[in-house]
């Protein structure tokens, strides 16, 4: 295993020597590239993209920004698509996280001409004048390329206990029911995917993320807070009332503005707060 | 008789290789494992990488950079103007806190803040400078003021739509300007 | 084991030769990175993770005087300075009285504004020792100009009276 992951790392590393075709054009052209769409359309309408590199293989360096241009004519209309065409066709090297490509799974958050975003909902401007500028999701640990380490995140979001704690038995034995009016409560709560967007889009948790929870967490801890159904309300309510928790929140807003599902964390935390003081 | 003669072996066989282990393996093992030679054996050299393996993924972790974020990110209405009602606000409050302290400290010191001598001093300035300071001392302070207001409307749960938030912050600007010229002028 | 060498020599030997390749090619696309170059804002801490990936993070005991409570009087100095910062644009200045008030709010409602700030900035676990220098320093400088503001109240105009003059003249 160990000398596979170093033989397709030293195919990577040497690429450029295997690709004549790039290498050619780089003699052809007076802006030589090598990062350039291969295969262009007639009359293609080029774009450059500006990706944040960094590669754990080499710690000492810093990490880099390494400008791609591709023909928007032969891209799908999404920066989701652009970056799969530049791993694909241009730099196998390229890192980041995606899989449904279509705003559910939230793999592909990350920071795109700078606005916290999934990469699968985010359009590609058309304007090619102007090059597009993609970075990891700001102030989180770089993994590699676009992978930001989210363990804390998940560690955050295990402490709210995201899960119903109701521990009495329903009369008739069926399942916990509640209200259509309650249910109507975790409208826009229950459809955060928990991307992250909103939370690294929050300067106080981009000071504070080992104390304060964020926004996203926020929301599911709010969610929690008002179910009907739960029992645990009082405990839930003492596990936020310290002065890091909720209250690092100086309701910048930053999280309702980014969140690309369009949901709204700061009204979440500005009710948590009503809730905490009332 | 044969398998006797197997169980001899094996045990002998044992013994001169690895005399130490053979003895703790007859505490533990069977005789009938022992007999058959089903002995697990696990040479000390098999494990190489003395490494602690739970820390490979620390030590990974303390190089990462970290990923850039006020430099990097759009400049929005909300985030910037409630920077600028925090940088308002130091502002403020540190103006009031230099100038009571030095307030106190003016006998010993011999300074003249007086609010007799600081009219004087004001007086003395030409028109422009005099309008100039007011506007500076004033729209920080109308600023902190509408903005904080947006703050406690939306500490009420309300006015928290994406709509809502980016029309109220233009306003305050727009506002805070405003009454900030129309107090510098009085 | 033989080929394995082999390929890490290889590459070795590539690592060495690859800017020499990067200037065959042309213009190196890559560009440092300057925001974290040189000057970093709040640098933090090198990544370090308390326990496994499945245990979650210590919840804080409560404590509701730091919490809710704090919250809640931070809002009340708030709503209480707004009639006080009104009042004497239609009366010119205030009672002696309003004026106390009104100082006294002030210094609650700074305090606590920086406090915040240096919580924010300067919170304890990451930086534990400049944060207490700033807390003593701004409870010093909370006291001298509450002292202060007390001085000019009780020998000189107060502070919307000053205000006013020094506007005016």
């Amino acid at each position: 295993m160990a000398s596979l992951r170093t033989t397709s790392r030293l195919f990577a590393a040497s690429r450029p020597l295997f690709r004549p075709a790039a290498f050619a054009r780089s003699y052809a052209t007076v802006e030589a590239t090598k990062n350039v769409d291969p295969i262009p359309s007639e009359n293609p309408s080029m774009k450059t993209f500006k990706v944040y590199r960094w590669n754990p293989d080499t710690p000492s360096e810093k990490p880099t920004m390494e400008s791609y241009q591709l023909d928007l004519k032969k891209t799908g209309p999404m920066m989701l698509d652009a970056l799969i065409r530049i791993k694909n066709e241009i730099d196998p090297t390229l890192t980041f996280r995606r899989s449904c490509r279509e705003g559910i799974c939230g793999s592909c958050a990350m920071n795109i001409d700078g606005v916290n975003t999934l990469a699968c909902l985010c359009r590609i401007p058309t304007d090619t004048a102007s090059e597009s500028r993609i970075y990891p999701l700001p102030h989180t640990y770089v993994v590699k390329d676009l992978v930001p380490d989210l363990t804390l995140f998940y560690k955050q979001y295990k402490s709210i206990k995201p899960y119903l704690q109701n521990d009495t038995p329903t009369a008739d034995g069926l399942e916990n029911r509640q209200s259509p009016e309650d249910r109507k409560k975790l409208d826009g709560l229950y459809e955060c995917i928990l991307c992250a967007c909103c939370s690294t889009s929050c300067p106080s948790y981009w000071w504070n993320s080992e104390e304060y929870l964020g926004p996203a967490i926020l929301l599911q801890s709010y969610r929690w807070l008002i179910d009907s159904r739960d029992e645990k309300t009082a405990e839930r309510k003492a596990a936020l009332d310290n002065s890091m928790s909720v209250y690092r929140c100086h309701t910048i807003l930053n999280c309702t503005r980014t969140c690309p599902k369009g949901l709204n964390p700061g009204r979440a935390i500005a009710e948590t707060k009503k809730i905490l003081a009332a | 008789m044969f398998s006797q003669k197997v169980a001899q072996q094996s045990l002998r066989r044992l013994a001169v290789q690895q005399p130490n282990l053979m003895q703790s393996m007859v505490m533990r093992a069977s005789p009938a494992a022992i007999a058959l030679g089903n002995v697990q054996k696990r040479p000390v050299t098999s494990t190489s990488n003395t490494e602690d393996p739970t820390q490979i993924l620390a030590k990974q972790r303390l190089n990462r950079p970290v990923a850039p974020h006020l430099s990097i990110y759009k400049p929005q209405i909300g985030w910037i103007g409630s920077s600028l009602h925090r940088i308002s606000g130091v502002a403020l409050s540190g103006t009031l806190y230099l100038w009571a302290t030095a307030y106190l400290a003016s006998p010993t010191l011999g300074w003249h803040l007086e609010s007799a001598s600081m009219v004087a001093a004001m007086g003395a300035l030409p028109v422009a400078a005099k309008i100039l300071l007011k506007a500076t001392l004033a729209l920080p302070f109308t600023y902190h003021c509408m903005n904080g207001l947006r703050h406690l409307t939306w500490d009420l749960g309300r006015a928290l739509s994406n709509p809502a938030i980016i029309r109220s912050g233009w306003a305050v600007v727009g506002l805070s300007v405003t009454s900030a010229v129309a107090l510098a002028f009085i | 084991m033989a080929s394995f060498a082999r390929s890490s020599l290889l590459r070795q030997s590539l690592a060495t030769r690859s800017p020499f390749m990067r200037q065959n090619v042309g213009v190196s696309q890559a560009v440092a990175f300057h925001a974290s170059a040189r000057k970093q804002i709040l640098p933090p801490q090198p990544q370090s993770i308390e326990g496994t990936m499945n245990d979650p993070v210590p919840v804080p005991s409560p404590s509701p005087m730091h919490g809710s409570y704090h919250w809640t009087f931070e809002r009340a100095v708030a709503v209480g300075l707004i009639p006080l910062s009104i009042a004497p644009f239609a009366a010119g200045s205030l009672n002696p009285v309003m004026d106390a008030v009104l100082c006294t709010l002030l210094v609650a409602h700074s305090h606590i504004g920086f406090e915040a700030a240096i919580v924010d900035y300067f919170r304890p676990q990451r930086v534990p020792k400049t944060y207490s220098l700033c807390q003593w320093l701004l409870r010093a400088f909370t006291l001298t100009t509450a002292v202060g503001l007390y001085e000019f109240e009780t020998n000189d105009v107060g502070v919307t009276e000053a205000l006013r003059r020094i506007w005016n003249a």
